[in-house]
């Protein structure tokens, strides 16, 4: 036996007063109390997305938070059963929609994807990290690069100044890596050029040691800049662990 | 045994020191599946120091859509992989027309409902080859209700063949809210089908509404039909302290956890069954 229209109907009109707070009758319902659901709902939603987009939160004014949550809580689907995925589809609904905020905000959309992925490599799952030595030799030995990582292009500095500060001038190509460190699990953001690009993508695809990143930092500089640009990175890398150390 | 909801809130503390010593946890799955980094590594030390079980959240069986086997199966591998005792799901809704909604809804109880939930639950079974214990929800507003909820609940039960997770606190609550006897409504209840008990507090926030917050320490009259209920089911079921807000110092819980061990070994204390 399938469940009647009706029945659907009822739940159907349950949810949608849920998700948009606007009423229309349902037999039996209890008119004063069915208000709590929408209330519990929507503080679930609410606190779920200002813990993942807290900067966002604090940029918007309240009525334009409020109104944003209302408006993709009644007009999304939110597709994810984990409660803690579903920020993300708030970032992709407008991107989709091409939402006013994001025209009022220039630099809103680097923030949110800033935001959320701080959160996405946070509780990604585990990667396999390779083996590594601590201790080594700078100039002779391959290093080991963190696997859990994760590079932005931003078109606003969002990573380095506060959100309200941004200007228009600021606007210019940026990029970000996020990496994940394997024994505490905390997130570190590391402002980054090209050189650094290439760089991490040699070390994530093939056994590098220094003179072979050398060649990559050559191609923006002397060698003698290279050198110092190069050495100052890997030590500061290798300090944040965004790379772990040394091959065996 | 009687165990407690496992909360990030209180882990450090909890797996670090000796204030709260339950003799299993509870966590919901769609909090721990499918991440890593520092909540794995966290979850993982739970799970080798107590035996989980696993209550559910968004499987949705009352939904009018169609059963999420994507989600089903991740669920799956989770039970697989950290062989928890028991898995439990709400007989809510959670879903409809493809949108999540993040908190449990009530179900109509109507014949077709039943049927529909019944069908669903049957197929989870069968998917994840074991039963399920479904939990009676606390609610606010019956819908479009043809059925006494006791009727209904029995109904599900019997047609889906699955175990029941007897929430005392929301057999309190929705007699409260719908003005009926929990004592009648737990007498009535098909009992040989209680796999598993939930015990909470919850927040009056009317004259004549009580919300199932989990907030606030189980109130004597809730302690009481528990008593109530054990000596109608006498059976050593498992029973869980759920305490999801406005958490307390940990001995606080473990008083509570104290207390209710201490009513259910006395309601089993003439019978064959041993309290562990």
């Amino acid at each position: 036996m399938q469940l009647l229209d009706s029945t659907y109907q009822h739940q159907s009109k349950f949810a949608q007063f849920c998700r948009s707070g606007e009423y229309v009758a349902i037999p039996g319902v209890k008119e004063k109390n069915i208000g709590r659901y929408r209330k519990l709902i929507y503080n679930i939603v609410d606190d779920s997305l200002r813990s993942t987009y807290p900067l966002t939160y604090d940029l918007l004014e309240d009525q334009e938070w409020e109104s944003l949550v209302d408006e993709f809580f009644s007009s999304h689907r939110c597709q994810s059963p984990m409660l803690w995925q579903m920020p993300k589809e708030l970032m992709d609904y407008m991107q989709e929609t091409d939402h006013k905020l994001l025209h009022t905000y220039e630099f809103l959309s680097d923030l949110l994807l800033l935001e959320w992925y701080e959160v996405e490599i946070y509780m990604m799952e585990d990667k396999a990290i390779p083996t590594f030595k601590i201790e080594g030799n700078m100039l002779r030995d391959s290093f080991v690069i963190n696997p859990e990582l994760s590079i932005l292009s931003l078109t606003y500095p969002v990573h380095l100044k506060n959100a309200s500060k941004i200007i228009s001038e600021d606007k210019g190509q940026y990029f970000v890596c996020l990496h994940r460190e394997s024994e505490t699990g905390k997130v570190q953001f590391t402002d980054i050029k090209y050189p650094h690009i290439e760089l991490l993508e040699k070390l994530s695809n093939e056994e590098s040691g220094f003179d072979d990143l050398l060649e990559i930092f050559q191609k923006y500089a002397t060698k003698e800049e290279a050198t110092i640009a190069l050495s100052q990175f890997l030590n500061s890398a290798l300090k944040s662990k965004l790379i772990l150390g040394f091959s065996n | 045994m009687v165990g407690i909801g496992f909360r990030k809130d209180f882990s450090d503390e909890f797996l670090l020191g000796n204030a709260l010593k339950p003799d299993f946890i509870e966590v919901a799955p769609e909090n721990w599946m499918g991440i890593g980094g520092y909540w794995k590594k966290v979850f993982k030390e739970a799970t080798e120091k107590y035996p989980l079980f696993l209550h559910g959240l968004s499987l949705s069986v009352g939904s009018p859509d169609k059963l999420d086997y994507n989600f089903l199966s991740n669920i799956k591998k989770f039970i697989q992989e950290y062989k928890p005792l028991v898995y439990s799901e709400h007989l809510s809704f959670s879903k409809c027309d493809n949108a999540h909604l993040y908190d449990l809804l009530p179900i109509p109880f109507t014949g077709d409902a039943v049927k529909h939930v019944a069908n669903r639950i049957k197929q989870v079974q069968e998917f994840l080859e074991q039963k399920i214990a479904i939990e009676i929800v606390s609610y606010y507003t019956p819908v479009a209700a043809e059925m006494s909820e006791l009727e209904f609940v029995n109904a599900v039960l019997a047609e889906a063949d699955c175990d029941l997770l007897l929430d005392v606190n929301n057999v309190y609550v929705n007699a409260f809210n719908h003005d009926y006897n929990p004592k009648e409504f737990i007498k009535n209840l098909d009992l040989d089908r209680v796999k598993y008990i939930h015990m909470a507090g919850h927040t009056k926030v009317a004259d004549d509404l009580i919300i199932d917050t989990h907030g606030e320490a189980i109130i004597d009259p809730v302690y009481e039909l528990f008593d109530f209920s054990m000596q109608l089911i006498q059976k050593d079921v498992p029973v869980l302290l759920e305490r999801d807000f406005n958490i307390p110092e940990l001995p606080e819980l473990q008083q509570e956890i104290n207390r209710l061990k201490a009513i259910k070994t006395k309601a089993l204390k003439n019978t064959a069954y041993a309290t562990a």
